[in-house]
């Protein structure tokens, strides 16, 4: 069963650009990273699935179920987090938190001590008084209390110091066995690699791609960065799976794929001063899927 | 009903300032009257020297200023004014608060409509002005009690103060149609100073002119305290025209609402 179906969702609102024909679907159970660059359209169209902004075209549907026209029923089951959190400044966490349980129709009580625990946080401080790393920890429990079925993020990690990101995907992977179904959205690959299943990759309002993570990590890119005494050849490294080849002097570059050992050999037999071999980023994957359609 | 008291609690602190100031304000004027009530003539020779145009503009009416109704008829039209002000600013606060305190992505994702939590906050903002109003009340009617010089009809007593609640009401709806109508209001209380100033000196200079369609175009002036006085009701014209303000500001507020999407900060 899909938990979220996405169909041509359209939304265009004035200068600013909106979202183009978005469609993906989220299998239940599943992580589901959504990746793209900021501004690319992943607060949109989550935005869209909880009906705070209505689509141009295209609809979408969470649980089977329209998600605008349902929306109230449908939000029993959701847990959000947006990327800034902001609450009622003078009310204490402890208020706040019942506040947000109020709107659920159970007793909560006890998961918000559980999660306050893990993500150790201090309920009697006023959300005024907290930095913006607790701030988020507050937003974290908030959208997980009541236990919901399906999980969204938007970009939840930022703020959150290393060792509590570690903590808060434990607790996600564990919603995770659960059950619940989660929306991840991010623009930090390593972070959507680490967690999901599936991902989709979205530029300039359009899903790119939607692939599984273990798909993505067989497309294994390498960038290379290698600095020669002498100026190279330009075309000594033009070898299978070599992209985006660039020489700028002594310092050439360029995206790899494939066995690793065939560009080490060909390093070996030059003299080489200095060597960078790194994941690539974001925007070098977006590069090469971009090349991939033109 | 959580909203509700929710949004109740959060306007606690202004509605008892609020309440407070009213009486505060009627305290001051009605504590003057058995002095002004005393040298009544020498007061009257010296008011009858402004010119009359003036003395509409400022409220003032020689034929009943002695007696205690006409003098806090004179005293509401300063404590109307200050509770227009709480009126806007609870109306204008009802949506825009949510934007300015970035706490709009909060309630909207809970299952809840939107219908119940505009309702459930414009309820708790007339429950905080029903509130006000019943102490302001029974405040001044104790302090009227007090300086009286002659017994007064207490039921045309209520029938004035209640004019204040009525013309809150107004504003309330209007604050709220000017809440969800503009994107982000910054600070309330400039549009809320603004617009009620502005409605208050058109009903000064409609006074002046003395043409009753004029009227029509502030709700200041929708009752007229001397036709209260004296007939012991409102005028029907004005009553509707304010209801028929109030029901179509807070319907449109909803359709706006209801069709508005809710961006990111």
């Amino acid at each position: 069963m899909n938990v979220i179906e996405i169909n041509n969702l359209t939304k265009t609102y004035g200068k600013s650009r909106g979202i183009t024909d978005i469609s993906f679907h989220v299998e239940q159970g599943e992580i589901f990273g959504f990746i793209g660059p900021n501004g690319a359209g992943k607060s949109t169209t989550i935005r869209t699935l909880l009906s705070l902004i209505y689509p141009t075209s295209g609809s979408a549907t969470i649980f089977g179920k329209d998600c605008i026209q349902f929306a109230p029923e449908i939000k029993k089951e959701i847990g959000y987090l947006p990327s800034e959190v902001f609450y009622y400044d003078n009310m204490k966490v402890k208020n706040l938190l019942k506040y947000s349980a109020s709107f659920y129709k159970k007793d909560c009580s006890k998961r918000i001590k559980e999660l306050a625990e893990i993500m150790d946080l201090d309920l009697n401080k006023k959300i005024d008084d907290l930095s913006l790393g607790n701030k988020k920890k507050v937003g974290i429990v908030q959208g997980l209390l009541h236990e919901p079925k399906l999980i969204i993020l938007d970009e939840p990690t930022s703020g959150l110091d290393p060792l509590m990101q570690q903590k808060f995907f434990e607790l996600l992977e564990e919603e995770n066995k659960k059950g619940a179904t989660i929306l991840f959205s991010s623009h930090i690959l390593s972070e959507v690699q680490r967690l999901c299943n599936r991902v989709a990759i979205i530029k300039e309002g359009k899903i790119v791609t939607v692939e599984k993570i273990s798909t993505l990590q067989e497309n294994n890119y390498k960038k290379f960065k290698v600095e020669t005494k002498l100026a190279l050849d330009p075309n000594y490294f033009i070898i299978d799976g070599v992209n985006n080849l660039e020489a700028n002097g002594n310092v050439t570059s360029f995206l790899f794929k494939g066995n690793i050992n065939t560009v080490l050999r060909k390093i070996a037999e030059i003299e080489v001063t200095n060597l960078w071999i790194e994941e690539p980023d974001l925007e070098e994957i977006f590069m090469h899927y971009y090349e991939k359609e033109a | 009903m959580n909203i509700f008291f929710h949004e109740l609690k959060a306007y606690r602190k202004s509605t008892i300032i609020w309440t407070f100031s009213l009486i505060m304000v009627a305290l001051l004027f009605l504590s003057m009257f058995p002095s002004f009530a005393k040298d009544a003539d020498e007061f009257k020779k010296l008011l009858a020297g402004y010119p009359l145009a003036m003395r509409k503009a400022i409220g003032l009416n020689l034929e009943n200023i002695f007696t205690i109704l006409g003098f806090y008829s004179y005293a509401l039209t300063f404590t109307t004014l200050c509770a227009a002000i709480q009126a806007m600013n609870l109306g204008t606060a009802i949506v825009s608060k949510e934007a300015r305190e970035k706490t709009a992505d909060f309630l909207l994702t809970k299952p809840v409509t939107r219908t119940q939590i505009l309702t459930s906050k414009l309820l708790a903002a007339f429950t905080s002005l029903l509130i006000t109003n019943v102490v302001y009340l029974v405040a001044v009617n104790i302090i009227a009690s007090q300086v009286k010089t002659v017994d007064y009809s207490v039921q045309k007593f209520v029938m004035l103060s209640l004019t204040m609640f009525f013309i809150q009401l107004i504003f309330l709806a209007i604050g709220i149609l000017f809440s969800v109508i503009i994107p982000k209001i910054k600070s309330v209380l400039t549009v809320s100073l603004a617009t009620v100033f502005a409605f208050y000196f058109l009903g000064v200079i409609s006074e002046t002119s003395g043409d009753d369609v004029k009227r029509y175009f502030s709700p200041f002036k929708y009752f007229d305290n001397t036709y209260i006085i004296k007939h012991s009701n409102y005028e029907g014209s004005f009553l509707i025209a304010g209801a028929v303000i109030v029901a179509a500001a807070i319907t449109a507020s909803y359709f706006i609402y209801l069709k508005r999407d809710i961006h990111a900060v």
